[in-house]
């Protein structure tokens, strides 16, 4: 942009004597002068509004994450890196990081794989009601996190539908404590995360699948593919782009989780389902803590993991030779 | 086509519109409660006679205070209180904490009601932010000695007492009776024998003689003071070498494999299922968990209260729980404020007139010695077979052990409810305390 603006001017002061020419050169470069202010102005506000509310508060948080005490006077803390250190010697921690990676591997690739398969099957073009089915499977996206979360815990309390109904089909001999136990708790707020984003990455699928030529599916038709092969070999590769950036979405969120933990099962029992971002805000605002420097020190682990997936997994599916 | 174009405008207009009204409506609805604002508050633009308090619980806290603002009424007619209704009490330590941290207190009110426990460690964070009480009329000696213990620091006091967090130990008289017992079979008894009357009452009822809420840890720490013991010992944890301790998680784990005992996943299971679903032929909590047991109509009149078992068999008294009123370090007032607690709930002139009426309206039962002899605190409670049990209660708080208090109270608490699940799971007594002091002991370590 610059140097065109200067080439304009540098020919504008050649042709002086062409006043005809002259004229017509300026007005061209303050057409691209303005052009130029313009596009600053438009992005201005916005690149003022995210320094001032998010990268400014981060550049803060980093700071608090090497300070330590109570947050009316924080001192740094020493050695500098000792928030960092702590959490490594914190078994509370460590368990809350390895419980979010198991519901980040089981998670994530059941809830893919049926999202996929869901879209495939409702852009058929054959099924009636297409719209209807859509919306259906979409709708759990649509009810807010903490009410999902409490709908879940009473049909899956002591004394709750499916315990109910387990029991009178005769599956379980007396009430089962689902979400008192650990390994049924983790299994329930795994069905939970199902439930609730399968929908939503579908939708992703769907308008991935729009963008794929019917007469791509037609020519394989004719070519004798069957199914599998067209999902194999058709689908999946030209849905690769869509495919990645909903498992960076979803390793994100994962990683981030902190509704159902809290609301599901409130960590418990004895802390064996408390997730990352659940423990962050035990450290800073459950019980009376408040110790910022640590919560802080915790969130920057975050980041820095969730960084380093979304890398690898754009590495792992570039296209590019 | 055209004609599809304008009803979609005028569609999508309409739920402008209504998204509008509903954000406006809402506003409206939070902003004018009370004709007041609700969330915020500045100080600097009250007039001389009006003090504003934050409070969380409109049926239980907020009739105490405007019970107090009635008696204080009397001395100052032109006296006013601004009650600020807050949505639970962590919103008014969120409030501390954030003006805290900005180093901002304008933000605050004149007087918070602030959780007992979480007191002590909200002065060691921001001691700037509180004033203390030594140059007023609080009559400090007609309070419950472990009631000012969560108030005072350094020999200086904070707050001034609201509720009283006597435990209470409520039972069935009915359910008992069926099983041969009644009331003084359980006053003044070991936990062993607990056990087995709980065992026959399981089995001939089917009903539980205690419930709790697993995850909470109220129950040890209860039944620890109960034997003048706390969970910690000159300022560090003190659970591994602590016998009482292990000898309570002992018996909390026997009391539930043997059915004496059911714990629930939290608090709502534990209030709504265990108490309301009337599962229990016992409730033990702090006695504002009486409005709780009150909602199983049907169950009136067949209530009574008593004091806690002790490993001993002593008779035995605890409290968890309850709340003090403070003066922020915001409040320009401190005279008028002072004088205010003084004379209400302080246990000055009006300390009748407040209590009575905070008895009768939020069911809020006085620390104040004094204040539980009258005649409202000596009637009959019909649901608890007309038993006094206002004065008992008021009686009961005076002969609870002040046990050492701890900034990390509640973590301790928590890192205990999770070595009494994991031992239940199978971990051994030993293994899981071990655990639970190395948790408490690195969240005292910054």
């Amino acid at each position: 942009m610059g140097s065109k603006t200067l080439s304009a001017s540098y020919t504008g002061t050649k042709n002086m004597k062409n006043s005809k020419n002259h004229i017509k050169m300026r007005k061209k470069r303050t057409v691209t002068s303005k052009q130029h202010t313009a596009g600053w102005a438009f992005l201005t506000p916005a690149t003022l509004f995210i320094t001032i509310m998010s990268f400014y508060p981060m550049f803060q948080a980093l700071i608090t994450s090497f300070k330590t005490g109570s947050s009316a006077d924080m001192v740094w803390s020493k050695p500098l890196f000792r928030n960092y250190t702590r959490m490594f010697s914190d078994d509370l921690f460590l368990r809350s990081v390895g419980n979010t990676f198991l519901y980040l591997i089981i998670e994530v690739p059941i809830m893919l794989i049926f999202a996929i398969l869901l879209a495939q099957i409702l852009n058929n073009r054959d099924i009636k009601f297409r719209g209807i089915f859509r919306t259906c499977v979409f709708l759990p996206c649509a009810t807010s996190l903490v009410s999902y979360a409490l709908i879940f815990k009473s049909l899956f309390a002591t004394q709750g539908l499916i315990n109910s109904i387990l029991v009178k089909i005769g599956i379980l001999h007396s009430n089962y404590n689902f979400l008192g136990t650990p390994s049924s708790a983790k299994v329930v707020i795994i069905l939970a995360l199902i439930w609730r984003w399968t929908g939503y990455n579908m939708v992703f699928y769907l308008a991935g699948l729009q963008n794929i030529e019917y007469s791509v599916y037609e020519a394989a038709k004719i070519d004798g593919a069957n199914g599998w092969k067209t999902f194999w070999h058709i689908t999946v590769p030209l849905l690769k782009p869509t495919i990645i950036m909903t498992f960076i979405m979803s390793i994100n969120g994962t990683l981030q989780l902190f509704d159902e933990s809290v609301n599901l099962t409130k960590g418990g029992p004895a802390n064996t389902t408390i997730t990352m971002s659940h423990y962050i805000y035990n450290n800073s605002f459950g019980q009376g803590v408040a110790n910022f420097g640590y919560a802080s020190a915790m969130s920057f682990f975050v980041f820095v993991l969730v960084a380093v997936l979304a890398a690898i997994n754009l590495k792992v599916g570039d296209t590019r030779d | 086509m055209k004609k599809r174009k304008v009803i979609s405008v005028i569609l999508t207009g309409a739920m402008l519109a209504s998204l509008a009204a509903c954000g406006s409506g809402e506003a409206s609805g939070s902003d004018k409660k009370n004709g007041k604002k609700v969330s915020k508050v500045d100080v600097t633009k009250e007039d001389k006679n009006t003090l504003s308090v934050y409070a969380w619980d409109k049926n239980f806290n907020i009739p105490a205070l405007k019970a107090a603002e009635k008696a204080y009424q009397k001395k100052n007619p032109k006296f006013k209180l601004n009650i600020i209704e807050q949505s639970q009490s962590s919103d008014v330590e969120t409030a501390i904490t954030t003006a805290g941290s900005a180093g901002d207190f304008t933000t605050l009110p004149d007087i918070v009601l602030f959780q007992d426990h979480y007191f002590q460690k909200y002065v060691t964070d921001y001691p700037k932010a509180w004033v203390n009480l030594d140059k007023s009329d609080v009559q400090w000696a007609d309070f419950g000695e472990e009631k000012l213990s969560y108030s005072t620091i350094k020999g200086k006091h904070y707050g001034v007492p609201v509720d009283n967090g006597t435990v209470v130990c409520a039972y069935r008289t009915d359910l008992l009776k069926e099983c041969g017992y009644t009331i003084d079979d359980l006053t003044g008894v070991t936990w062993d024998k607990f056990i087995e009357i709980g065992e026959k009452v399981h089995k001939k009822t089917g009903k539980y003689l205690l419930s709790m809420d697993g995850a909470g840890n109220d129950l040890p720490y209860m039944m620890l003071q109960a034997e003048g013991v706390s969970q910690f010992k000159n300022g560090k944890v003190n659970l591994t070498k602590n016998d009482t301790v292990k000898k309570i998680i002992d018996k909390i784990v026997e009391m539930k494999q043997k059915d004496v005992l059911y714990l629930a996943n939290d608090w709502s299971d534990y209030t709504d299922q265990t108490i309301i679903g009337d599962m229990v032929c016992g409730v033990m909590n702090g006695n504002w968990i009486i409005p709780t047991i009150k909602q199983v109509k049907k169950n009136e009149g067949k209530w009574a209260i008593t004091s806690m078992p002790t490993l001993s068999g002593e008779e035995g008294y605890a409290s968890n729980g309850g709340s003090s009123l403070y003066i922020t370090s915001n409040c320009r007032k401190q005279d008028l404020a002072k004088d205010f607690l003084a004379y209400t709930f302080g246990g000055g002139e009006g300390k009748q007139m407040t209590y009575d009426k905070a008895l009768e309206d939020g069911g809020v039962i006085t620390t104040c010695i004094s204040a539980g002899k009258s005649e409202v605190y000596n009637k009959g409670v019909k649901y608890f077979g007309d038993q006094p049990i206002y004065s008992k209660i008021v009686e009961m708080s005076a002969k609870v052990k002040v046990v050492e208090q701890s900034d990390f109270h509640y973590v301790c608490r928590e890192q205990v409810a999770a070595a009494i699940q994991n031992i239940i799971n199978g971990t051994s007594t030993d293994d899981a305390l071990k655990d639970a002091e190395k948790q408490v002991k690195f969240a005292m370590d910054k």
